[in-house]
């Protein structure tokens, strides 16, 4: 199964960004700011105020991706799906929710907050927002090379009829008591499609062999060394190798 | 593309330990659901739900703990090989309500990573598993992406593991959506309010039909169409017009390269909301014109038994598929007048080989299975 790289983007450590305005490497460990509306459109937006701190990462990474494969705007909606992969999930949020429904016992229970209170749900969210129609959940799994979304949603490409799958990784910082050495808080999405666009060049092509990632024929360890070859190849393609400041 | 059988089971409901447990208790029309002993119900809008008979917690453990071993047990042996995929939207979520609680530090228990490897191990699997979280449909999309991987040749065996509890968290959650019923929930029918909660685990074992064989395993029936679409409309209501689920089961049925005629009953997700049912006969309303087949849901005996609602359902259309038999629809008294003379409180014979099994979710996922009667 080939797929192309058609959009990157993410909000961690290291900012909001895209890959196509971006050469700086976007996953490091670190403070992690939560995007605020301002930061994503430039309407108000009472739906985006609801979310938990979850959903607004993982949307954020999913609206600077699209905006990055210039496919943010729509007028029919598409058959592409979601899957993002997730250690801590929406921890924070069972947390917060528990502050509500402890002190009195249940009365003051948040409808809102309980909302959020699965991963998935901000899939919906980005769903509704970018007329997504395609398959969409969270994965959980052990995985230190962070490739799990992408491996899990370049099988769904080659067995569905989706023209393309936004994948990626979605974490808080986690609780002390539960954080790994190895945590990189924040999220990033890719766009896969099963064809290039037009508009734009694509980063490159992603493949699926025997259970191996390869970009561009070589052969993947980990999602930090795709980022950085993705973004090398859009400063050469894009910019004749010269670096765009961050956005 | 390779048939992919299911064939072995287990499962532990409000009904009780086993497939042909809940099977005939479905059939006897035996309801599951109670008042709650678990929880301080005073403070929520329903103090109903169906929990399963003397399911406690071991101490520093989890109800699903006493959950895996009974499922273990049923199951019997499952081959080294098989690939596992869990299905679960709150996992061990008591444990992180008691850590709370208690203002203790978090155990790792509340990440789905240490009940990945426990399930796993009890199952003595090589593969650490994968949990894929697709709120009510969480089961679902975890037998389709088994079938899907079995079929295309990248595994022989996968092992489909969903479970969810009664807790308090989900309870107060679900009662401040004001989505209970504060009576025992009657699915499709023109006065429902409401869901009951309910909790289960099962185990499902799928395989290529070609090693069923050389194992000697006859299949309690055989999936051959799956698809999944998007619909998001709100959080947690439904898109009224189920295009989402429709799209859903056009999927499956191009999938299963058999035309809608061809179904002969549908075990419909059937929360007993008034938007969830609604939404749902639309899109069948859609899908069958004016041909809709038997209908019927279990949740009026069991609960919504959330991640683990799909993987039960699933179950019960296999046996559905082998007895030419649909239970009843437990409270469904005066159905909506789409399901007139297609769904009822008792059970229905049906005419055919194929199954229709739908779920849907917060955040708009839907998901449809088609299911092929096999031999037993």
């Amino acid at each position: 199964m080939k797929a192309w790289i058609n959009g990157i983007g993410w909000v961690t450590p290291a900012g909001f960004g895209q890959g196509r305005q971006s050469q700086s490497p976007p996953l490091q460990a670190g403070e992690l700011q939560i995007p605020t509306r301002k930061d994503l459109f430039a309407r108000i937006d009472r739906r985006f105020g609801r979310l938990d701190d979850f959903s607004r990462i993982g949307l954020a990474a999913v609206t600077f991706c699209l905006r990055d494969a210039g496919a943010e705007a729509w007028q029919k909606k598409r058959p592409l799906g979601i899957i993002a992969a997730s250690r801590y999930g929406c921890l924070q949020t069972d947390l917060d929710y528990l502050q509500t429904l402890i002190p009195q016992q249940g009365k003051l229970a948040s409808p809102n907050l309980f909302a959020y209170t699965l991963p998935n749900c901000f899939l919906g969210e980005a769903a509704l927002r970018f007329g997504l129609t395609g398959n969409s959940l969270i994965i959980n799994r052990r995985d230190p090379s962070r490739l799990a979304a992408l491996q899990t949603g370049m099988e769904e490409l080659s067995w569905s009829e989706q023209c393309g799958i936004l994948v990626g990784i979605v974490d808080l910082v986690a609780p002390p008591e539960l954080a790994a050495e190895d945590d990189l808080p924040g999220s990033l999405f890719l766009l896969l499609e099963t064809t290039p666009r037009s508009e734009i060049s694509s980063y490159g092509e992603l493949e699926l062999q025997n259970e191996q990632l390869f970009f561009n024929s070589d052969r993947l360890e980990n999602l930090s060394q795709l980022i950085a070859a993705c973004l090398q190849v859009t400063a050469s393609v894009v910019d004749g190798g010269e670096k765009i400041p961050d956005s | 593309m390779k048939s992919v059988v299911i064939s072995k089971v287990a499962c532990v409901t409000a009904l009780g330990s086993g497939p042909d447990a809940l099977w005939q208790g479905l059939l006897d029309g035996r309801s599951g659901i109670a008042q709650l002993q678990r929880f301080n119900c005073e403070n929520y809008v329903s103090s109903l739900a169906a929990c399963i008979e003397d399911l406690t917690a071991p101490l520093e453990g989890s109800r699903l703990d006493p959950l895996l071993e009974q499922l273990a047990e049923q199951l019997g042996e499952v081959p080294q090989d098989a690939r596992l995929l869990v299905a679960s939207t709150k996992g061990e979520i008591d444990r992180l309500d008691v850590s709370v609680r208690a203002g203790e530090a978090l155990p790792q228990a509340v990440l789905f990573e240490p009940l990945l490897k426990k399930i796993s191990r009890r199952f003595g699997l090589r593969d650490g598993g994968m949990n894929i979280n697709a709120a009510c449909a969480s089961s679902t999309i975890a037998l389709a992406r088994s079938a899907a991987l079995v079929a295309a040749g990248q595994a022989e065996v996968v092992l489909v593991y969903a479970a969810d509890i009664v807790s308090e968290f989900v309870f107060s959650g679900f009662s401040a959506l004001q989505a209970l019923s504060a009576e025992p929930c009657k699915p499709f029918d023109k006065q429902r309010q409401g869901l009951n909660l309910g909790e289960a685990g099962v185990a499902l074992l799928l395989m290529s039909e070609a090693r069923a064989a050389r194992q000697a395993q006859p299949p309690l029936a055989t999936i051959v169409g799956w698809g999944a679409a998007n619909d998001a409309h709100h959080v947690t209501a439904p898109a009224r017009d189920g295009s989402g689920l429709f799209l859903a089961c056009r999927a499956a049925l191009k999938k299963a390269a058999i035309n809608a005629a061809q179904i002969a009953a549908i075990n419909a997700h059937g929360t007993g909301t008034p938007y969830n049912d609604a939404m749902e006969l639309t899109a069948f309303q859609n899908l069958f014109a004016d041909d809709l087949p038997p209908l019927h849901g279990i949740k009026g005996s069991v609960g919504h038994c959330l991640g683990a609602a799909g993987g039960l359902e699933v179950l019960v259309a296999g046996y559905a598929l082998q007895q030419q038999m649909i239970p009843g629809t437990l409270g469904c008294e005066q159905p909506e007048d789409t399901g007139q003379r297609r769904i009822s409180v008792a059970p229905q014979e049906i005419c055919g080989d194929y199954l229709l099994c739908t779920n849907s979710g917060f955040g708009g996922i839907n998901a449809a299975l088609v299911l092929q009667g096999g031999d037993r």
